[in-house]
């Protein structure tokens, strides 16, 4: 694919400030703009408006501004994992080209000329992916899917305009109910949807085929942070030996090390807390994110290929230490 | 006038002969991965030193063609289509080459360093390559030119490889069987196990308990286990009912296989995932022998599939006419073993655990291949 004309990006109206730039207003513009933003992607997307909007005079007074907006970015946002890595590949990509080509006045003016661009890559990787991932969906399977992911559901929405027969298990995935809106979507597109309570997928697991779950971050490990439930369908999974798939772009992989759901950055803490009292809002302090280990996924399908959960590690390593 | 004349006939040729290649797999008069393998490069040898292009998509185009027709004809056979995908990736990797050699700036034109930052680069980064044009018009009958001597010598090489790869297997026995120690093997029909076996023996003294595998590779069994006594090896022929009891004293299980898939699950004769299910009870490692040739791009989606189903009358024979009225009986050739059954892949590039077979599909094949 050629995508050789250039799509500056359209800015958000007032995210041109006068004086001082709002990154993290503008990152939450973009979310709210475009419902098919990921995470990573908009973080990127916000530092190439950044980009447009500062003049700096030298290669470390570009990567210095980088840093802070940065920074600023993970401490603005409660859930900052995704976007961590859209930053990370972000700042490593600018540091490389600097360091490779030298002229790093070209590279701020390739970022901002083609930020649309890297937009419309992003959704259409996630094209790319569901093509991947097709063959693996088959007539008369019944799929098992948790909360709502974009590159599951479009992977979904092509194996049924590809006409294959399935039947869909969603699960309501609390506490943001998030599955609701997935088994809207696959309705709306002919798709047979049965939504379950969370703590019904032991009951459900028998009858599945196969898992399929988007992922929040892949980390390096292979394991993936994802909405809450993920981990206890992954251990059901495997233990009804099912195979359990991961969709997810490859600008999710994130350099994390997590050993358990503890390690997660920034997650509620009042959920780990216990007390005698009677708590009204209990359950929206209840923790929104969890890790499953690579050992319970089957196989992740990216838009770099399907791999194993070896494969992203070795991803990584490619990007930062080559 | 003669030269056209002379060109057609050549082309007929070719064509007769793709003809009977396609008819002799169909047959299964060409029979065993190695074989394919080495039958299917020898083929596109001779294609690719008839074919005839005036730009590089039109020969991918037609080996695709081509691949997709050998494959179609025997579907389980997936040493064809992976040696075809093979030669596909030699021929894309050579033009990539010239075209590079020939604009001059490879280094810039190619993509910066790693996939995961295909989103954000583009090729035409610092303003438009002056030499990207040049590609298509006048210096394309120079690249086609160049390019063929290469290809062949290309398939040439990895039709060595094929040749020479027992060998290279079997030079790694020493390494992975000790002194005295008790192997298990459930194919005997493997050339490669053989070799491997032999190669060793030379160098250590053990044991090995050769399954029956019962029906389809008895008379295989004996063979095998003659051979592997005439040269000197303690050897027991074991029938399928006995692996799990004697599966306590195995050191190890050492198996061939008619294919390795890209999530390194194994296709190989029936029996087989039995044996390593036991393997994995009593802990015992489970290597498998394969050369590169057998290592498909596909992942194991529709297992059932994938599996051939042989001959009932090695099961049943006819002449129990009463009982084959009352009863199904089913042959399955193939089993298909799970990657988390194997420990090791001892391949002609060395020894890799399954999960990384991912790594060597990324490698030898490229992605635009994998459906031909």
């Amino acid at each position: 694919m050629t995508l050789s004309e250039t799509t500056p990006l359209k800015l958000p109206p007032d995210s041109v400030a006068s004086n001082g730039f709002d990154i993290v207003a503008t990152y939450r513009r973009f979310l709210r703009e475009d419902p098919d933003m990921t995470m990573p992607v908009a973080a990127i997307e916000s530092l190439v408006v950044l980009l447009s909007q500062t003049e700096p005079t030298t290669a470390s007074e570009l990567m210095d501004i980088l840093a802070k907006a940065v920074a600023e970015l993970k401490k603005g946002v409660k859930n900052s994992i995704s976007l961590s890595a859209g930053c990370d590949m972000f700042q490593r990509f600018v540091l490389r080209n600097i360091q490779e080509y030298g002229d790093w006045e070209a590279c701020r003016r390739h970022l901002v000329k083609n930020g649309g661009l890297f937009l419309d890559r992003a959704k259409a990787s996630r094209y790319r992916i569901a093509e991947l991932g097709l063959p693996f969906i088959q007539d008369d399977d019944t799929i098992l899917i948790h909360s709502h992911s974009r590159a599951v559901t479009e992977l979904l929405l092509l194996a049924a305009r590809h006409h294959i027969r399935f039947r869909v298990f969603v699960t309501e995935s609390r506490p943001t109910a998030e599955g609701l809106s997935s088994a809207k979507t696959l309705r709306d597109n002919g798709i047979p949807v049965r939504v379950i309570v969370d703590g019904a997928v032991g009951w459900a697991i028998q009858k599945v085929d196969k898992v399929f779950v988007g992922a929040e971050g892949v980390a390096e490990s292979g394991g993936i942070i994802n909405r809450v439930g993920t981990y206890q369908i992954a251990v059901l999974a495997k233990d009804s030996n099912k195979p359990l798939y991961v969709v997810a772009e490859s600008h999710k992989f994130v350099r994390l090390f997590p050993l358990s759901p503890f390690d997660l950055p920034n997650e509620s803490p009042a959920a780990n807390t216990f007390t005698t009292e009677q708590e009204d809002d209990e359950i929206q302090s209840s923790p929104l994110l969890d890790f499953t280990s690579d050992n319970l996924i089957t196989a992740l399908i990216t838009d770099i290929g399907v791999l194993t959960s070896s494969g992203v590690s070795e991803e990584l390593i490619k990007m930062w230490y080559d | 006038m003669l030269a056209a004349g002379a060109h057609i006939s050549k082309e007929k040729d070719l064509n007769a002969h793709i003809e009977a290649f396609v008819a002799q797999i169909k047959r299964r008069q060409i029979q065993g991965s190695y074989n394919v393998a080495l039958a299917t490069s020898q083929l596109l040898l001779r294609v690719l030193s008839a074919a005839r292009w005036t730009h590089i998509d039109q020969l991918v185009t037609q080996i695709k063609v081509l691949g997709k027709r050998l494959q179609s004809a025997q579907p389980r056979e997936l040493a064809c289509g992976n040696i075809i995908r093979r030669v596909l990736a030699l021929i894309r990797e050579e033009s990539e080459d010239t075209n590079d050699s020939e604009s001059g700036d490879g280094a810039i034109n190619s993509p910066l360093i790693t996939s995961m930052f295909s989103l954000l680069s583009t090729n035409d980064e610092y303003g438009p390559n002056p030499h990207s044009q040049s590609l298509y018009d006048g210096t394309g009958r120079s690249i086609k030119k160049d390019l063929k001597p290469y290809i062949i010598e290309g398939i040439q090489e990895l039709i060595d490889e094929l040749r020479s790869i027992d060998e290279s297997i079997a030079s790694m026995g020493v390494e992975m069987i000790h002194e005295n120690e008790t192997i298990l093997t459930p194919t005997p029909n493997s050339r490669t196990v053989l070799k491997f076996l032999l190669r060793t023996a030379q160098k250590r003294k053990f044991t090995v308990l050769v399954v029956e595998v019962f029906p389809n590779d008895v008379e295989k069994t004996h063979e095998f286990a003659l051979k592997l006594a005439e040269a000197g090896i303690e050897t027991t022929v074991i029938t399928d009912a006995m692996v799990y009891s004697i599966m306590g004293r195995v050191g190890k299980v050492i198996l061939g296989t008619h294919a390795v898939l890209a999530n390194g699950g194994l296709l190989a004769s029936a029996g087989a995932a039995m044996i390593c299910q036991c393997a994995n009870v009593h802990r015992t490692p489970v290597v498998v022998c394969t050369g590169l040739y057998k290592l498909s791009p596909m992942y194991p989606f529709d297992i059932e599939s994938l599996i051939e189903v042989g001959d009932t009358g090695k099961v049943l024979e006819f002449e129990d006419g009463s009982l084959v009225d009352k009863v199904n009986v089913v042959n399955p050739l193939y089993d298909y073993v799970p990657p988390e059954s194997v420990d090791l892949c001892i391949t002609n590039m060395g020894g890799y655990s399954p999960n990384f077979m991912y790594r060597l599909v990324i490698d030898h094949y490229r992605q635009e291949d994998t459906t031909l």
